[in-house]
């Protein structure tokens, strides 16, 4: 999992946030595979500006609440983890606070997976997706949807300069069950 | 000084003008007839001194004289451009040789500063001013710079407008190269083995015919034909020749009898000796040797009896014997200084360049001294070098051998990763060994080549079971070899390199870390010492080695595939792809480089760009199994099985003996629900290789796949001895046992798969496996499995 400075169990609050985005080995960005759209920009801060790895870009909304960013994959993906990079102190009020993210086949069936309240952010968060039981490591699913419920001091639109989705390594073994441990096994599974 | 129309003052401040020197037409007139006249009316002036010119003896006619003058002007600009070029200061060569060309244009001059272009990488100015010209020496030259300039069709049509390919072995090596690189595979197939037929010593012609998977035996090819090629060639040089004895064919002989460099003279003579075609062994003058000095005031002068004393010295020195010790007196007096430069130049030159084997200096020590080749390095990537017209015939020359053998390392790195980095300290041992004293008679030459070819026949044969992968035979081989060769890095490269297609790793990194601590400016074959820790996953000893070769060479593919390695090791697959294309950038023909961008690709899931890589790698070198491969297993995660395969067969009919690709051939097979196909093909794997457990692992797949558990479980078992520490066979056993309803055992090993670490993917589904343990299997959805 992605380490985070605090964060408060009962409550899902996140407070502050990374400077730099630390990810383990074994997941992988998979934000390649996807469409990503939103519910509304602002001309010149389009969805583009979520995936430029570009920390000086935003992305701001221009409409109703709750904003909404859609990562929709064509065949059904294994995530893990999402991180955001939101800053309170050059977004105030456009910083979002109430984050849901939810997944699905479409539109038509979301559910929530997982809720959480950021505290003056400022830098990269991660929000894990995992469930507490061990099968629920990942979630499988054809597509994400990150809703902004409410921003800090009760702004209207918000702001989110990165996203970034991550899922775990696939096999590099094709067609294989399960992956190999062992250097030997390893050595012996590739050529260069 | 005189020259033509003035004459200097003695205090050299002013020509004078010789008609204003002389008083009366009468004087006038005389002064133009003996121009040494001038001597007299300047004392008479008072505006001379005793001035060497003035001194001359047999003082005929003006106009021999005026030769003369300009001879020796010639003479001195071209052995100084000459020796310019061997000691390299190129900018000075070209200059002096540009002051030459412009005083005296001739073909041969011009010949001259196009070497000089191109021995100061200018392939460019070489072309402008060759363009054009007719004779053998030029078309090879322009040839090669055309070659260096990538314009192969001009390249081949110059060396193809007569019907003998001008310039002997090298010009069918060149000839050969040029058509490898348009991908005309047997006509290169046919210009190598012209040039291994006329040198026997062009190695760099056999090892692209190995490359090719078109070498013939090595103790054919380097046997009892070359040995008599070799003897017959080496033995015509002794043969007395007369001055001015030219071939159509010689292309430096040319250049160097045009220079009336005493010593250079005298051994183009020896060079136009081992220029008789193989046949003739009598002194001959070909008709045509007068064309080959026409427009030259040089060789002119040699034929008549200039009054210059060191040549007629020569000219007195019946048989040049170059052999320093059966020089005369004399003329070895005069040879010895020049003779001892070239051989120190030689000597750094060797050990810099190197050729592959110390021992075929030897014979070339013994050509070297017959005649001292004017050789120059072309800089870095020079294919062939300053070639002798003795190539033409065979024979041996020092600079035609450290030309073919000096693969340059960018353009010509071959997939093999040859090397020809040598250590210097058997270089001087063979030096130091070579009696000064020996006479070259017949005998010691019979032997020397004998040693020659028996060494290249050994290393002949195991490059060759290299490259068709016959690994074990080729480390036979090499053991033959004696300690001093083995320990050279090519040698110790190519044993590398058959235990890494062995997938012996372990012994693939002492045999390269021995290598890279001799020699560690040698970055041939570094490339796949890098992949070698790559595979044993020596993080830290793979970034010390890339930091290394950058800090040797920044410019070397080599270098920047280390570095991609080791950041493919750490799994970031964009900064690893980022070096491989710098690698492509420094070298567009070099095939690994290629290969790794495809991996790297892969590994990124772009198959579409990976595919065009591997490919692009593909039409460098048809025979790069690696790419094959890659494309094969492409195909495989793109499940586009019937294509996987085919890539597959393909890699194996290159290299049969892989168990590797034997396996994943079998998956395909197994995927495209062919499994009879299939399990043979893994029984072939596990044969190949009996060290690869994978072969096994796949097969206990294939079976329970089949729904014959017992059978898989058997060998799985087996493999659960031999690889206690593997997760996924623990897993795979506790599937198989779910399914033959044995859930004892299924949870142990379950539980013994956990304990092992596996990745977290699987340790989901491990765990998903063991809660549903006790629920029907139709009720499991496909991911738990």
């Amino acid at each position: 999992m992605a380490t985070e400075s605090s964060e408060s169990e009962e409550e899902g609050k996140i407070r502050g946030g990374n400077d730099k985005l630390i990810v383990d080995d074994d997941l992988r960005e998979m934000g390649k595979n996807a469409a990503w759209s939103v519910s509304s920009c602002k001309p010149g801060n389009g969805v583009n500006t979520l995936r430029d790895d570009n920390l000086e870009t935003y992305w701001q909304s221009d409409g109703l609440q709750p904003h909404l960013i859609n990562i929709q994959f064509q065949k059904k993906v294994r995530l893990q983890l999402v991180a955001l990079y939101v800053d309170f102190k050059l977004d105030e009020s456009y910083t979002p606070s109430k984050i849901s993210v939810r997944a699905g086949d479409g539109f038509h069936n979301l559910k929530e997976v997982k809720s959480v309240e950021l505290v003056k952010p400022s830098g990269w968060v991660s929000i894990s997706l995992s469930g507490t039981d061990p099968r629920e490591t990942f979630v499988n699913t054809f597509m994400l949807q990150i809703a902004m419920l409410s921003n800090h001091l009760n702004g209207r639109d918000t702001h989110i300069r990165q996203i970034k989705v991550y899922g775990p390594r696939p096999n590099p073994i094709p067609r294989q069950p399960f992956q190999f441990t062992s250097t030997e096994f390893i050595t012996y599974s590739t050529l260069r | 000084m005189l020259i033509f129309g003035f004459v200097q003052n003695p205090e050299r401040q002013r020509f004078i003008r010789l008609r204003d020197l002389a008083r009366s037409p009468r004087e006038k007139a005389r002064l133009l007839k003996f121009p040494l006249a001038a001597r007299d009316l300047l004392l008479r002036d008072n505006l001379t001194h005793t001035h060497p010119s003035f001194c001359s003896p047999n003082a005929t006619a003006p106009s021999l004289l005026v030769q003369f003058r300009r001879q020796n002007m010639e003479t001195l600009l071209a052995n100084c451009v000459e020796k310019n070029l061997t000691q390299f200061m190129f900018s000075n060569a070209i200059f002096l040789c540009e002051r030459l060309l412009a005083q005296f244009p001739s073909e041969v001059n011009l010949q001259l500063l196009a070497r000089c272009y191109l021995s100061n990488s200018q392939p460019y100015s070489a072309y402008y001013i060759l363009k054009g010209s007719k004779t053998p020496e030029s078309r090879y030259l322009f040839a090669f710079s055309c070659f260096k300039l990538d314009l192969l069709g001009e390249a081949e049509s110059a060396l193809l407008s007569t019907e003998q390919v001008p310039g002997g072995a090298a010009g069918h090596y060149l000839l050969g190269l040029i058509y490898r690189y348009a991908g005309r595979k047997n006509s290169s197939i046919q210009q190598f083995r012209m040039a291994l037929s006329c040198d026997p010593l062009c190695w760099e012609a056999y090892a692209e015919l190995c490359s090719l998977g078109a070498a013939g035996e090595a103790s054919v090819v380097f046997g009892n034909v070359a040995a008599q090629r070799l003897q017959k060639t080496n033995v015509s040089q002794r043969i007395n020749f007369s001055g001015g004895e030219t071939m159509d064919h010689l292309i430096d002989s040319d250049k160097v009898s045009k220079d009336t460099c005493v010593w250079q003279t005298e051994h183009v003579s020896g060079e136009n000796q081992q220029d008789l075609k193989v046949k003739q062994l009598g002194a001959e003058i070909p008709p045509d040797s007068d064309k080959q000095c026409n427009g030259s005031s040089h060789t002119n002068g040699w034929d008549l009896k200039t009054p210059s004393p060191v040549l007629t010295q020569v000219l007195d020195a019946p048989p040049p014997m170059l052999y320093k010790n059966m020089r005369r007196p004399e003329v070895e007096g005069l040879m010895y200084v020049h003779g001892e430069s070239r051989r120190k130049f030689m000597s750094e030159e060797e050990s810099l360049e190197a050729p592959e084997e110390s021992g075929r200096r030897r014979s070339a020590r013994i050509a070297a001294r017959r005649k001292i080749p004017l050789f120059h390095s072309y800089g870095k990537d020079s294919h062939v070098l300053h070639h002798s017209p003795s190539e033409s015939n065979g024979v041996p020359s020092l600079s035609s051998m450290i030309g073919k053998c000096r693969i340059q390392s960018s353009k010509e790195a071959t997939t093999s990763g040859q090397s020809i980095g040598d250590t210097g300290s058997s270089v001087d041992d063979e030096q130091n060994s070579n009696p000064r004293g020996s006479s070259p008679n017949p005998f010691s030459l019979m032997s020397g080549i004998s040693e020659v070819l028996n060494l290249l026949k050994i290393l002949g044969d195991g490059h060759r079971h290299l490259l068709m992968y016959n690994c074990q035979e080729a480390l036979l081989i090499y053991q033959k070899l004696s300690e001093k060769q083995y320990n050279t890095h090519w040698v110790l490269m190519q044993v590398g390199k058959a235990y890494v297609e062995l997938q012996d790793y372990f012994n693939a990194d002492s045999v390269f870390t021995l290598a890279h601590q001799k020699s560690p400016y040698a970055l041939e074959g570094m490339d796949t010492y890098s992949t070698v820790l790559y595979h044993l996953k020596e993080e830290m000893r793979l970034g010390y080695l890339a930091q290394e070769l950058i800090a040797v060479d920044r410019l070397s593919p080599e270098s920047w595939c280390a570095s991609g390695n080791y950041y493919s090791l750490r799994k970031d697959h964009e900064a690893a792809l980022k070096m491989f294309r710098r690698a492509i950038q420094l070298n567009d023909r070099f095939t690994y480089a290629h290969t790794l961008c495809g991996h790297e690709l892969a590994a990124l899931e772009d198959f579409e760009e990976a595919e065009r890589c591997y490919r692009k790698a593909l039409s460098i070198d048809t025979r790069h199994y690696n790419a094959w491969y890659g494309l094969g297993m492409t195909y495989l995660h793109q499940e586009k099985f019937e294509f996987a395969q085919h890539q597959f067969q393909m890699a194996l009919q290159i290299n049969p003996r892989s168990s590797v690709i034997l396996c994943y051939f079998g998956i395909a097979l197994h995927e495209s629900k062919r499994n009879d196909e299939a399990l043979k093909m893994m029984e072939k794997a596990i044969v190949a290789d009996a060290r690869n457990p994978l072969s096994k692992y796949f097969k206990a797949n294939i079976l329970a796949d089949l729904g014959d558990y017992h059978r898989a479980l058997e060998v799985l078992e087996e493999l659960k001895d031999s690889a206690p520490h593997e997760s996924s066979v623990h897993a795979l056993l506790g599937k198989i046992y779910k399914q033959v309803k044995l859930y004892d055992k299924a949870v142990l090993n379950f539980g013994t798969a956990l304990d092992l670490n596996p990745s977290p993917s699987d340790t989901v589904k491990i765990k998903a496996c063991m809660e549903r343990l006790t629920v029907p299997n139709e009720l499991e959805t496909e991911e738990d499995l």
